[in-house]
């Protein structure tokens, strides 16, 4: 069986044999232990709120001589990054973690990273940017590096937090690139649920130790990172383009072998929830994604026909999960927890672009909610739900859900007024 | 180099980096300044008199290797035991450590590492072959031992002349038992005699062995100290009860505890006055000490003073006697007057000058007169060239007359410590290795030192100075038991463990985890080896190193010479 945070247990209530133990922990040191069971050997990291648990425990763990691994203290994200890099092209397995300002601070090496086919995994706690200051979560520090070549997760629960971790240095070393892990900031970071930790020696079957396929070696000294001219950059590009668009297939494999060995699954780069029937889905990421199952439930259960997708790859974008999506379904509504001004939510817009060429285009949504920490409720959902009710048509680009106005661009009154308008179509 | 010509993407390596190694690329030729290793001197050594290698034994130290730490240190000094208890040690002074957290305590690791070595037997061999030359040695205090323990080390064979019973000279006779008991005294002596010096004791210049007996020696080495208390020159000195400080600490030395009363009264500021002071309060005495100028000019080492104001010890400055009475030959009062400062004199301290008619008397039943020691070279049987009263010597201790060399309290070129008389002695033996047609070692090494700026602090956590053990002030009252201990293993280690190192090589490899180009290797003996085709000349290697042991030089330039001694 199943739990809503992928925790599974027997039939009779025991633990699977692949668990060493339940820990309930927090969402930052749900992290730092899969790194530990991954046998990370660089650890490079600047403190940054609300990521700083994160490191903080595994300085711990490091110096409890838990885990065998340098940790380097440095004077910034930049260095931190620099840190990663220069451990991992030497052949090294190399960790860090990092939130906000700091993501954005790391930006040049961001590039770096990727462009060295590095298989660097950094934690990212989503909080948003400043100004004006904010320690909580939106996922706009995560969404400005779109365009790096790092894949890019987004966990739901602690447990997808250790589970992806694992994931994320096995799918990493297989297509040579970096791998971000997001979390939301306190919703996920710093609230504790039980965690299962796995045995140790399924990990290191799981996740055998790195093999790099090139390496420093100052005993025959290469050339790394050198300049290209015209006539091979393109090339370069285009090998880190497939090896991102190869990293679909992986992910899916991936995740498939750590259900076989752990019990636990994720989908690969999304998963349905309710969506196989449905007629209206909500796609959306994140720990929202649990407030919207509970909103989806209760729907269903008076009878409307609602499913959920969760993105949890945005990176490679799940454009073949998305278009089979599209085949059965009448509306697609976008709940984003970010904003590209001049434009619209991110995920909204990403959504629409891999309909457009599509045969099956159903009507899509985009709303925007939760912004600088503000509360997704099962009230925020069904207003949402309600809405896409309402609607055959969309009206707006970027409904701003929940947002404090004199009125002009409230969305319609919620749930359960408009009851009548969200029966299936068809009438079944 | 091979040239690669890939014509599709399929053939292309995943991300830009070089097919073939970049060794034979000699990036070495943009270089226009090169690092290269050079030990150089430390502040400590550069300042300690002896000349000891402050940095090298330390390192031994650390590494628990203790005997050849002590012998580090006998390569300079042969009484270690004795100067890591009363040197007033300047190395420290002068330590890179003072304007970080507190200089490291080199008299206390000095003192342990002689004390570790109390019970070792086996002492370095000689260093040079032996040779037929003699040398007679007049004086066994710090100066002479320390000339003929060099000379015997250079393989001579030296004879040491001592008119005392007993050899040591003022370290036997005028340092109290507190400060340096006699038994480390009596082992570093031993070990100096081990080693092939001869001390004929008993044998007094110009008195039972004749001067002339030195004629079949073929160089002596004058080095009969300060031992004559100069005279207060004031009416009633010849009182009973009157006593020269050098006669009052060599009386109880010797184990005849002077008759003193109860309340005695010490004139002047150095350290024999301190010395006898502190003795006097040992014997339950009230004891002040009388000194003409002020605290800040008193010649003492502060931290004896210090340690006698602790015990109890009372002083007066801008005091000095005029005059003594006694009743029935002895004497009962001493009459004083004031003094104020005037102008510097040739000390560069102000002079003091008598405050006119203000007069005053002090009871007093013991006076000690401890107002500066003078040689005594009545034995000398023919005129030497002198400057007021003490033999002229030259840098190289000749005095003027060949073959006869001097050093210590009895020359010019004293401080009157024992460091600069075993510093004396040390260096009057090269003297005579090369008026004896030998060319010394010695090779004028530079003597510019590690700056505190030089030294990389980012890899020296502070850590406070250690804290010398002491015996209890009411122990010390009441006893001649030495004040001060020896530090324990662990306050060694640890305080070892602050030292800089400035300016020696420890191998420690930053330079080759730092060197950006990986132009730093080791070869087999572990000596560190720069690849000059690869080492861009970026710097930081010598910016990063400790302890100031690399240097930037302009390329081209030749290598230096190696700076230490």
């Amino acid at each position: 069986m199943e739990g809503r945070n992928g925790m599974n247990t027997t039939n009779s209530g025991l633990l699977h044999p692949s668990i060493e133990k339940v820990v309930v922990m927090e969402g930052t040191h749900a992290a730092s232990y899969a790194v530990k069971l991954a046998r990370v050997q660089v650890i490079a990291a600047y403190p940054i709120t609300p990521q700083t648990s994160v490191v903080e425990k595994l300085s711990e763990i490091v110096s409890d001589g838990e885990l065998d691994a340098k940790f380097i203290k440095v004077e910034s994200e930049h260095s931190a990054m620099a840190c990663c890099i220069g451990s991992s092209i030497s052949g090294a397995r190399a960790f860090t973690a990092t939130s906000s300002q700091g993501l954005a601070l790391m930006h040049e090496l961001l590039h770096w990273a990727a462009g060295s086919r590095l298989p660097i995994v950094m934690v990212n706690v989503n909080r948003a940017m400043a100004p004006p200051w904010s320690i909580y979560v939106d996922h706009n520090d995560s969404l400005s590096q779109r365009d790096t070549g790092w894949l890019q997760f987004y966990a739901e629960s602690n447990q997808e937090v250790t589970d992806t971790v694992l994931q994320a240095y096995k799918i990493a070393e297989t297509v040579s690139l970096p791998v971000m892990i997001n979390l939301d900031a306190f919703v996920l970071s710093h609230t504790s649920e039980p965690v299962a930790i796995p045995k140790q020696e399924l990990v290191d079957e799981f996740l055998p130790a790195r093999k790099a396929s090139f390496k420093v070696d100052t005993s025959d000294p290469r050339a790394f990172g050198a300049l290209i001219g015209p006539e091979a950059y393109m090339e370069m590009r285009y090998k880190l383009y497939q090896a991102m668009e190869d990293a679909r297939s992986v992910i899916r494999e991936v995740d498939r072998d750590f259900a076989n060995m752990f019990g636990r699954s994720y989908g690969g780069l999304v998963e349905e929830y309710m969506a196989e029937d449905a007629e209206t889905v909500l796609i959306t990421s994140a720990t929202a994604v649990s407030t919207a199952r509970i909103a989806v439930d209760e729907l269903r259960s008076m009878g409307f026909p609602v499913g959920l997708m969760k993105i949890r790859t945005f990176r490679p974008f799940p454009v073949d999960e998305i278009r089979a999506l599209a085949k059965h379904v009448r509306k697609i509504g976008v709940m984003d927890r970010n904003v590209s001004f001049g434009a619209t939510g991110i995920i909204y817009q990403e959504t629409k672009a891999v309909l457009y060429n599509a045969p099956d285009r159903p009507a899509v949504f985009g709303f925007i909610a939760g912004l600088g920490g503000r509360d997704i409720t099962p009230e925020t959902i069904n207003e949402i739900f309600s809405y896409l009710m309402n609607h055959e048509e969309p009206v707006s680009e970027a409904v701003w859900v929940g947002l404090k106005t004199a009125g002009a661009d409230r969305p319609e009154p919620p749930f359960p007024e408009n009851s009548a308008a969200m029966k299936r179509s068809d009438g079944v | 180099m091979t040239k690669y010509n890939f014509s599709t993407v399929e053939e292309m390596p995943p991300l830009a980096f070089s097919l073939e190694s970049t060794r034979m690329i000699p990036t070495g030729s943009w270089r226009h300044v090169r690092p290269v290793y050079r030990d150089k001197n430390s502040p400590c050594h550069i300042t300690c008199p002896a000349g000891e290698k402050i940095p090298a034994y330390f390192e031994l130290v650390r590494q628990k290797k203790y005997a050849e730490a002590w012998y580090k240190i006998l390569e300079d000094n042969p009484l270690p035991g004795v100067t890591g208890r009363v040197c007033y040690h300047p190395c420290e002074a002068q330590c890179n450590r003072a304007g970080y957290d507190g200089a490291v305590a080199i008299h206390n690791i000095e003192r342990y590492v002689a004390d570790k070595n109390l019970q070792n037997k086996k002492l370095p061999a000689a260093v040079e072959s032996p040779k037929s030359e003699k040398v007679a040695v007049i004086g066994s205090g710090p100066a002479g031992l320390s000339c003929a323990y060099q000379l015997s080390r250079m393989g001579y064979r030296a004879i040491i002349y001592e008119s005392d019973h007993e050899p040591g000279g003022m370290l036997r006779y005028g340092i109290p038992d507190y400060r340096l008991p006699k038994k480390i005294l009596d082992k570093e002596i031993k070990d100096i005699e081990t080693l092939g010096v001869e001390i004929r004791t008993d044998s007094r210049i110009g008195g039972n062995v004749a001067w002339n007996e030195l004629e079949r020696y073929d160089a002596v080495f004058v080095a009969v100290g300060a031992g004559h208390s100069r005279e207060m020159e004031t009416p009633g000195e010849d009182l009973k009860g009157v006593y020269s400080g050098i006669h009052f600490l060599r009386e109880l030395n010797a184990g005849n505890v002077p008759k003193v009363g109860r309340n005695v009264l010490v004139v002047g500021g150095g350290n024999t006055a301190i010395d006898a002071a502190r003795s006097a309060l040992r014997l339950g005495k009230r004891v002040t000490v009388l000194y003409r100028r002020t605290r800040a000019d008193m010649p003492a080492v502060p931290g004896e003073i210090e340690e006698a104001e602790k015990e109890g010890v009372h002083f007066e400055f801008l005091v000095a006697p005029v005059g003594l009475s006694g009743d029935k030959g002895k004497v009962s009062e001493i009459e004083l007057v004031k003094m104020k400062l005037g102008d510097p004199d040739e000390s560069g301290r102000k002079r003091p000058v008598p405050v006119k008619g203000s007069n005053f008397s002090l009871k007093a039943d013991t006076i000690i007169s401890a107002v500066g020691e003078e040689p005594d070279l009545s034995f000398l049987p023919y005129s030497f060239l002198k400057k007021g009263i003490r033999l002229l010597v030259d840098d190289d201790y000749t005095t003027g007359v060949p073959g006869i060399f001097a050093g210590g309290d009895a020359a010019t070129n004293p401080n009157g410590t024992v460091v600069n008389a075993i510093r004396a002695g040390k260096e009057a033996a090269i003297s005579i290795h090369e008026f004896l047609g030998w060319r010394s070692r010695s090779n004028g090494a530079s003597h510019n030192a590690v700056t505190p700026e030089e030294v990389n602090t980012f890899y020296f956590p502070h850590g406070n100075r250690v804290k010398v053990p002491t015996q209890t002030i009411q122990k010390s009252k009441s006893a001649f038991s030495e004040v001060n201990r020896t530090l324990t293993e662990e306050q060694a280690l640890t305080e070892a463990e602050r030292c800089f190192t400035c300016g020696t090589c420890l191998h420690c490899d930053v330079c080759m985890t730092f060197c950006p180009d990986v132009a730093i290797s080791k070869d087999e003996s572990g000596e560190y080896v720069i690849d000059y085709d690869h080492c861009k000349g970026c710097g930081i290697c010598v910016e990063e190193c400790p302890r100031g042991a690399m240097e930037l030089i302009p390329e081209g330039a030749r290598e230096p010479a190696e700076e230490v001694d």
